[in-house]
């Protein structure tokens, strides 16, 4: 009886396990089937309204001509990584072109080796086009930009790269596209429009650990258009300010605890700033009703509690470097820095009617405002104070009418 | 002060929950070295149960309505998930350590080795990335107790009692701490109870009085693996936004700890578990603690560094064990295979 009692718990168990195995199965079979771009069909018709979330992330080809090379954190951040991919995406769907991603290896500890393994993996693969995205993959995309002189390389949050690291004299690798943002003047909108809302108590919290340059422009335009705001309405503004648990871009459980206590201790808005700390940051605020600014893409649908997301036009620019290198015109952007802004409408805030979740501060009044920007006659500083280490050290600025609680 | 109460219970649960699952296996003489594994794969199972369940029209048309019985209903049956599979996870440490009388330390190792790498490639395949997350909304909006569920508006006050044990939190904890209690009777005011502990002090003695120890043993390390799974899911409940991700944050091993810096005695590991809770909340949100209410922070204005408060849940724990350890005592007939024919 034992025996066949212990048989029928071990056979249990193995069905078990393959019940667990097999599960997923039937969506793995039934993907290729739903992909559109098998169909030539689909070239004619104009894309313009696509979703890209509608554009499955896999296909099945024998080369991937359109490679895209992750940074820290997930692809599905729902932002930097997400928004950048769908770009890709976007751009090789409607020119019926093969793409695919790459992840470097060992998630967010991968090292400059994983990411240029990811990258010759992406040649290898056929790549003609790689997008990479994030400042952290310069080292690995310097050997990589040598090893295959014959590819375009697009880096996204990126500059102009040269031969040798040292000397900045050397020759530029003119394969590389840097693109980078004005994210000073978004976070200088977001910022701004809060104050003029009615919020008085803020939170900035930034990915990076306030290494990362995209983030702390991000968070100096914040205090900036607070500031101005702050001064013009005549009213005392404090902001939390915070690098902390955000090294790797990921949502933790400490982060959602450092966030739930602002909240509780009356801070109304906490800037998200940084990929899936997203997350944690959204999930402090459904819990203590408070509020939410997105970053880089629009974030309003991620949840009630996003006010308003200061967004920069990652799938934009995307599209525009994988345009030049199909076009001919590779020359405009290669080797260069190109910075896109206000005046390319690459930065903002989300006009829709859907995203606008302001009651007292209107869209005319933020037009006005980007124009101000747009023709010069407000201008945003992006040269965030760095202490000795090259940490930013916001702490060290008198911004008028702004209190500024470094935590 | 609520804010402190209610985050250290968030970070408290879920270790006692696992930590009573320990006890259970150990008592009845299987060293469960595989909470951490299965902690993991319970959270992976409950979020994929509330991923899918979610999307049906009965769910969406009572998150809709604001049916918040129905919400709540969804959690515990997550929650049953999650312990359920858990429970069967732990068959494979039961059937390899019981009938194969394997090594229960390889064994343990073995399941937390496989249950990261099998979730992770599960939710690769399920979501095509590395986390799987609620298919809409977030874990507060759908499953937290908050005053407006009570008619109470956004500015009307609950009171201290209300507001610390009503408003924002989740059902989950409390069934946890029910469960916690009920279990802990069991294993101490039962007959079942006493058979259990009978069998991880000395087996053989309990055999001679007919006490089947396999059954015995299956049932502790049964037990054990239900309540190690639905902690995964609490955890990932409660912590970290229902979110799958292959990890815990080594809430398993901390909770193998809490055990044995609780003497294997469930009051011992209540109080070891709150105070490590404490410990983690103020590491992460000291800046924002105002203890006795005067609008001071005053841990945030003694000027410490940061990486102090982040190194005191690990530095609280060592220097307890240190001077507790001395006194404890595992049972005595844990980690060693039964054996009929030994005497």
């Amino acid at each position: 009886m034992k025996k066949f009692l212990a048989m029928l718990l071990a056979l249990v168990m193995v069905f078990a396990l393959a019940a667990c195995g097999s599960e997923p199965a039937p969506t793995t079979s039934t993907a290729p089937s739903t992909e559109p771009t098998t169909e030539p069909s689909d070239t004619t018709e104009p894309s313009d309204t696509t979703d890209p979330d509608s554009i499955p992330d896999t296909m099945e080809a024998d080369s991937y001509e359109v490679a895209f090379v992750t940074d820290v954190g997930q692809l599905k951040d729902k932002s930097f990584n997400e928004g950048t991919w769908n770009g890709v995406k976007t751009y090789a769907a409607e020119n019926n072109l093969s793409y695919k991603y790459y992840q470097p290896a060992n998630g967010d500890e991968a090292t400059d080796d994983d990411r240029f393994d990811a990258m010759t993996a992406a040649v290898e693969g056929g790549a003609k086009v790689v997008v990479c995205a994030g400042y952290l993959q310069e080292a690995a995309l310097r050997r990589a930009a040598i090893a295959y002189p014959d590819v375009h390389f697009v880096f996204i949050d990126g500059y102009a790269i040269t031969e040798d690291p040292e000397d900045a004299e050397s020759a530029v690798l003119t394969n590389v596209a840097g693109i980078n943002f004005n994210e000073e003047q978004c976070g200088y909108l977001a910022g701004y429009a809060v104050v003029k809302d009615g919020f008085t108590s803020l939170g900035f919290s930034g990915g990076g650990g306030g290494t990362n340059p995209a983030c702390c422009r991000y968070g100096y335009g914040f205090l900036q258009g607070a500031s101005a705001a702050a001064a013009e309405m005549g009213v005392d503004v404090t902001v939390n300010y915070s690098w902390q648990y955000g090294n790797t871009f990921q949502a933790s459980p400490e982060l959602q605890s450092m966030i739930a206590g602002w909240y509780t201790t009356g801070t109304e808005i906490v800037f998200a700033c940084g990929g899936n700390m997203f997350a944690s940051i959204s999930a402090a605020a459904s819990a203590n009703d408070g509020y939410v600014i997105g970053v880089d893409v629009d974030q309003s649908g991620e949840s009630d509690q996003v006010i308003t997301s200061a967004m920069k036009g990652i799938d934009q620019a995307a599209i525009l470097a994988i345009g030049h290198s199909y076009d001919g015109t590779w020359d405009e952007i290669g080797g260069k820095t190109t910075t896109l802004g206000a005046n390319d409408d690459a930065v903002g805030l989300p006009t829709a009617t859907d995203s606008w979740r302001f009651e007292a501060f209107t869209v005319d009044e933020y037009n006005t405002l980007l124009e101000s920007i747009k023709d010069g006659s407000l201008s945003v500083d992006a040269n965030y104070p760095v202490d000795e280490s090259g940490m930013d050290n916001a702490g060290s600025l008198e911004l008028p009418n702004l209190t500024i609680n470094v935590i | 002060m609520t804010f402190l109460i209610q985050q250290t219970l968030i970070y408290a649960i879920p270790l006692m929950i696992v930590a009573l699952a320990g006890v259970f296996a150990e008592r009845s003489g299987i060293i469960n070295l595989a909470l951490e594994g299965i902690m993991i794969f319970g959270a992976f199972i409950g979020v994929l149960f509330v991923n899918i369940v979610q999307q049906t029209d009965f769910f969406m048309a009572a998150k809709d309505a604001d049916n918040y019985l129905a919400l709540q209903g969804l959690e515990m049956l997550a929650m049953l998930a999650a312990a359920f599979m858990g429970a069967v996870f732990s068959l494979l440490l039961s059937f390899a350590s019981i009938n194969l009388r394997a090594d229960q330390t390889i064994g343990g190792t073995a399941l937390n080795l496989m249950a990261p790498a099998l979730v992770l490639f599960l939710i690769r395949i399920i979501a095509n990335q590395n986390t799987l997350q609620m298919a809409s909304g977030d874990a507060a909006s759908w499953f937290m107790i908050k005053k407006a569920m009570f008619g109470y508006g956004r500015t009307e006050d609950m009171g201290f009692f209300g507001s610390t044990f009503i408003d924002k939190t989740y059902i989950a904890t409390y069934i946890c701490i029910l469960l916690f209690i009920i279990l802990s009777i069991i294993l101490y005011k039962t007959r079942f109870g006493l058979r259990l502990r009978s069998c991880g002090e000395n087996p053989q003695a309990a055999d001679s009085l007919g006490i089947n120890v396999y059954k015995m043993r299956y049932a502790g390390t049964t037990i054990s693996g239900a309540l190690a799974g639905m902690g995964g899911f609490v955890y990932a409940l409660t912590t970290s936004n229902c979110m799958a991700t292959g990890d815990v944050a080594g809430f398993g091993f901390l909770a193998l700890a809490v055990m044995i810096f609780g003497n294997w005695k469930p009051l011992n590991i209540a109080g070891a578990a709150l105070l490590f809770g404490l410990f983690k909340c103020i590491s992460a949100s000291y800046s924002s603690i105002d203890i006795n209410g005067d609008g001071v922070y005053m841990l945030a204005n003694l000027g410490i560094s940061v990486h102090l408060y982040r190194m005191l849940p690990y530095l609280i724990t060592l220097i307890v064990l240190a001077f507790t350890s001395k006194n404890s005592r595992a049972p005595k007939a844990e980690g060693i295979p039964y054996d009929k024919g030994k005497r």
